[in-house]
């Protein structure tokens, strides 16, 4: 039964976009079987393009894992794009300044990216405690904010000498994150994801804290009785949501871009939440759904190329995955209500 | 009974997925006869008069009905924001061409009132109607329909014991001028002092059909739970000592405010608040349990004082609906020692705590894992009742803990109240049964429009005074 349940919503959504997208295909003109061909093997084809993949993973995680967090607590954090952004910009700016021994300076610029990002759910997470704001509206309004600051910066005091483009200068190269794949792009960045991911597991099974977001979440006025400071937990989680969403932009500039440029992430934060969706809000599930969103991410260009399926097009699958898996869980919490 | 009745039931069968909820049951109304159907919760009652009323359709058998059928539910339906004579007439208003023709309208509804002796002003507007006339309009719309048969579900379920007098005196007018009128209830006293016959459902089925002029109290209560009731706790002698002071409350606000209110609950003894429902009773019962900000003084005798609490909506308030028996015995004891450690939750002391309440309180489930949702109302309300008293509060604040639940459920965590009174807990029982009052406090204060307008030692209790003073008529 609860086998059932955990597979009809990720498993469906699966079918559901395997359906749409071989639609997409024939109305492109190519047959399906071309084009999932062409989508696998630009995805897992080699050692470089699984570490590609396994790249794209590991950026979805990252904003997944703090949007689960968010949600298990009640609350629909969809400004993970800008937390992730901020903590970008926190490591890429110090980063290029920095002057430390090379793996205390990988541990300091991650902090920093937990310390933007977190900074930047706080926020969202104060007006809501403070104000009663409501989080969705202040989340993504402060994705803007995030993406014009950064920009102003970048284009100004932050600029790097020799860049380009709308971007800071280089990190020195000791701050690199090490590769895990060689001959690819792949950093141990993904193993810090996954470190996320279990720690998060084991706070929402067996920590008092969990079990506090827990109740906020599923039954708010049971908790505000059982002496559980909703508002408290509301900012705590926005900014521990905000802070994993920053880790990740933090390791995509320490472990691939090795600078910070406002255009290091093509929607890590808007695709995150379909991942955080179709993994159930479970950490574990989410590692998985992350690949596979990681292999269409990935794929999706070689996609492109073969199959004339333009990659635009999985993005709108992806967006309506996110309707389906969204409008689900609002229906069974409305029939868990009238039930009641 | 002669007459032929005016609405037959015959070998009626309604299943849902997983349970029988009505077993072939067979049921006669006369006219002129005040039926009551009576069981426990989940007996079948509610399908059984849907199906009477055509809201449900039977999976087998025949309904056949000599007139129209009327049923009044137990939570009224009425829109707040119209008038008396608006909601009387809903969809069936009188018109003068597009219009409706109020003073037609008019006329119907004092007709209709006039003719079953019950006073009201038809232009009144329901939402400031007190509870006891908001149910009259209720009345009047099925009345207005001129039914052969009348069925009401639990229709004192929130009446003051004025209001249920005269409730009766209208049911037993209207009886008497032919209408067949069956009331499914739970109010045992009501029944026997009421109605001519009495059925009684277990398990989908009728068990009993007795007349109440040669049956008991006791001989019905036997029939619904199949067997011998359950007794409560006896009552042991305690030396009361001061344990929760309140002094000059002031808190909440409109209908519900409480001004200036006093009260003593002493350790070692059970003072029940009585009252209508809307009387400042959950004002007081939030203030006490922390929930709100409030004026004047409540306090303990000694500082850490620990306070039980078994709020009034226990599927809102004191259950988080989805989650475990496990994980729901921890709520509100995440911070305790013992349960925390650290900072995380010890899942060994709490399953334990779960297995001691499955025990304590016989709690009914497959397993201690299974979501609370799927429990019965009875089992979750244990479920609740168990947690608030696992940790030997020093005061428990219990607002109505057995609303709602069978005979058998209310007599265990009743006694299970005794018993913490009798160790020496300070126990502030806040009910709507007067009854329920009765059988369990030392003290007993009267509460009415946000103040303690009486107060009774158990030794001199008058029913009847008390029943004034909930009513709000002074002590006369």
């Amino acid at each position: 039964m609860k086998l059932r349940r955990t597979l009809a919503g990720p498993l469906g959504a699966i079918i559901l976009l395997v359906v749409l997208m071989s639609l997409a295909m024939i109305v492109a003109g190519t047959s399906p079987l071309d084009g999932f061909a062409a989508l696998f093997q630009g995805a897992l084809g080699g050692t470089s393009q699984i570490g590609e993949t396994l790249v794209a993973t590991s950026a979805l995680l990252f904003p997944a894992l703090g949007i689960a967090l968010a949600f298990r607590g009640g609350l629909f954090n969809i400004g993970a794009e800008g937390q992730l952004l901020i903590g970008a910009l926190f490591a890429g700016a110090v980063g290029a300044q920095l002057h430390l021994p090379g793996w205390l300076g990988m541990i300091v610029l991650l902090a920093l990216g937990a310390l933007g990002g977190g900074l930047w759910g706080a926020i969202a997470g104060w007006m809501k405690a403070r104000f009663n704001a409501n989080e969705i509206i202040a989340t993504l309004m402060l994705n803007f904010v995030a993406a014009y600051l950064s920009l102003a910066l970048v284009n100004g005091p932050l600029r790097g000498p020799l860049a380009t483009g709308a971007e800071t200068a280089w990190l020195d190269q000791r701050y690199w994150l090490p590769t895990l794949l060689p001959g690819s792009r792949l950093s141990i960045g993904i193993l810090v994801a996954l470190a996320f991911a279990l720690v998060l597991y084991w706070v929402f099974t067996r920590t008092v804290f969990g079990y506090k977001l827990r109740a906020a979440g599923d039954a708010p006025e049971a908790a505000r009785r059982a002496g559980i400071d909703i508002g408290r937990i509301t900012w705590i989680s926005l900014a521990l949501s905000g802070a994993i969403a920053g880790v990740g932009g933090a390791t995509i500039v320490t472990g691939e871009l090795h600078r910070f440029n406002t255009q290091l992430s093509p929607g890590y934060g808007f695709i995150g939440i379909a991942v955080a969706l179709v993994g159930d809000l479970q950490p574990l599930w989410i590692c998985l759904a992350a690949f596979g969103f990681g292999i269409l991410e990935a794929g999706g260009l070689a996609m492109q190329a073969s199959a004339q399926v333009p990659k635009d097009a999985i993005h709108v699958i992806e967006g309506l995955i996110i309707l389906v898996l969204a409008a689900r869980r609002y229906v069974a919490a409305r029939t868990e209500t009238a039930a009641v | 009974m002669i007459a032929r009745p005016a609405l037959t039931l015959r070998g009626i069968r309604k299943s849902y997925p997983g349970v029988v909820a009505v077993d072939d049951v067979d049921l006669d109304l006369y006219p002129g006869e005040i039926h009551a159907l009576v069981g426990e919760n989940g007996a079948g009652k509610s399908t059984l008069s849907a199906i009477a009323f055509g809201e449900t359709r039977a999976d087998a058998g025949s309904v056949e009905a000599s007139g129209t059928v009327g049923l009044v539910h137990q939570h009224f339906e009425l829109v707040g924001r119209l008038r008396v004579w608006e909601n009387v007439l809903l969809g069936r208003e009188p018109r003068r061409g597009w219009r409706i023709d109020e003073t037609a309208a008019h006329e119907r509804v004092r007709a209709v009132a006039e003719r079953n002796g019950l006073a009201i002003d038809p232009d009144a507007l329901v939402e400031g109607l007190p509870i006891g006339v908001q149910q009259r309009v209720e009345l009047l719309r099925e009345l207005d329909r001129e039914p052969s048969v009348l069925l009401l579900d639990e229709p004192t379920a929130a009446l003051a014991p004025a209001e249920i007098a005269a409730f009766f005196a209208t049911v037993q007018r209207l009886a008497q001028r032919g209408t067949a009128v069956m009331i499914v209830t739970h109010k045992l006293q009501e029944v026997i002092a009421y109605a001519t016959r009495v059925s009684v459902m277990r398990h989908g089925t009728i068990v009993a059909r007795m007349e109440t002029a040669t049956t008991s109290v006791d001989a019905i209560a036997r029939a619904m739970v199949g067997g011998d009731l359950p007794g409560v706790a006896a009552r042991e002698a305690t030396q009361p000592t001061p344990c929760l002071t309140i002094e000059a409350l002031c808190a909440g606000a409109g209908e519900t405010r409480i001004e200036g209110l006093h009260l003593e609950v002493r350790a070692g003894e059970i003072v029940g608040i009585a009252g209508v429902e809307g009387n400042g009773q959950s004002t007081l019962a939030d203030a006490v349990a922390g929930m709100i900000g409030y004026d004047g003084r409540i306090a303990f005798a000694h500082p850490r004082a620990t306070l039980g609490v078994i709020p009034q909506d226990r599927q809102r308030e004191a259950l988080v609906m989805p989650w475990s028996i496990v994980e729901n015995v921890v709520l509100g004891r995440q911070d305790r020692p013992g349960i925390r450690r650290g900072v995380v939750i010890d899942r060994a002391h709490a399953l334990a705590d779960a297995q001691r309440i499955k025990e304590r309180f016989d709690v009914r489930t497959p397993s201690l894992d299974v979501p609370v949702r799927t429990l019965s109302g009875g089992n979750q309300q244990k479920v609740v009742v168990g947690r608030a008293l696992i940790d030997s509060p020093d005061v428990v604040l219990a607002y109505n803990p057995t609303r709602g639940i069978d005979v058998g459920a209310a007599a265990l965590v009743q006694s299970r109240l005794m018993e913490a009174r009798n160790r020496g807990a300070a126990v502030l029982l806040i009910s709507f049964e007067l009854d329920e009052i009765l059988a369990l406090a030392d003290r007993i204060a009267v509460m009415y429009r946000g103040a303690i307008v009486g107060d009774f030692e158990r030794s001199n209790v008058d029913r009847a005074a008390i029943g004034r003073l909930m009513a709000g008529l002074s002590n006369a």
